[in-house]
């Protein structure tokens, strides 16, 4: 028996946590990214830089992935601290706060502009821990973008602890 | 590589996120929380840490993976550092240990990556 992990939650781990997103990635969007993360490698802005560095096509920094994928969300959806509230399948611990604590990126192929990316949220694992402040969760996620052939380009795992 | 985020930075980054987060644009919201400023995008530093790797591996390198860990908070107007050093090669694959540095020297971010570099001649 866990503290933490209501049996319900044990369930969800393995599912996806939401239905597939997708959506067609722009130049403009893509360059904004890069643009505001003061990121000014050619590869992003010049389609011959980006060939002669040995890509077929601009490239979109793929970090960008995370938010290309996003929906557009109502403002009835915010809450207090400025956060759109949960999608998805939830992920109900008994817990009081969630914190970002890690990412993990493998790339595995280029993202280019005008690609059409897929992306599916995994719910790896949750496993009760104890630290010197008490107990807490680690949450782990898997993230997997695919593009319109159907070609695994990128896995993000995120950890998340919640106590 | 160092970094040095103004208050339009986060606010143009959360813009090109869609991400509404009070804490990186409402600093008295930011205070009410317990920080005592504005608080650098986890992900923004993620963003500077694979550049960092990305310049570091040249045009014609490739990143191969990345990954960090937020363990402290970065303010704006701050000198953020980046370094990073070898710890492995293997062929024409090299693993890095690499990091986020604050004007303490107190590392926010620790991280490891693996990068193909171009082969010589």
């Amino acid at each position: 028996m866990s503290g933490l992990i209501p049996e319900e939650t044990v369930a969800l781990v393995g599912e996806l946590l939401d239905e597939p997103m997708t959506s067609t990635i722009t130049a403009k969007e893509s360059q904004r990214f890069a643009l505001a993360a003061g990121d000014m490698n050619p590869i992003y802005f010049d389609e011959s830089a980006a060939r002669e560095a040995g890509y077929r096509g601009i490239v979109v920094p793929p970090i960008f992935l995370a938010w290309a994928l996003a929906p557009y969300r109502p403002l009835d959806e915010l809450r207090e601290d400025g956060l759109y509230t949960a999608r998805g399948k939830r992920v109900a611990l008994r817990v009081k706060r969630v914190m970002f604590a890690a990412e993990e990126w493998e790339y595995l192929a280029p993202v280019y502009v005008g690609d059409t990316m897929t992306a599916t949220v995994r719910l790896e694992s949750l496993e009760e821990k104890h630290g010197s402040s008490g107990p807490f969760v680690l949450q782990t996620t898997e993230t997997r973008y695919t593009n319109q052939q159907g070609v695994l380009v990128a896995r993000a795992r995120g950890r998340s602890i919640a106590r | 590589m160092v970094k040095n985020a103004s208050r339009a930075q986060l606010f143009l980054f959360s813009a090109a996120t869609n991400n509404p987060h009070r804490i990186h644009y409402d600093r008295a919201y930011a205070k009410s929380e317990g920080h005592s400023d504005l608080l650098v995008h986890g992900p923004l530093q993620g963003a500077w840490l694979h550049q960092f790797v990305s310049d570091w591996a040249g045009p014609t390198g490739r990143v191969l993976a990345l990954s960090w860990q937020n363990r402290g908070r970065a303010f704006p107007e701050r000198d953020l550092t980046f370094r990073g050093r070898v710890t492995e090669v293997r062929g024409d694959e090299v693993a890095l240990e690499v990091w986020e540095e604050d004007p303490t020297g107190a590392v926010l971010m620790p991280g490891t990556a693996r990068v193909r570099l171009p082969r010589r001649g």
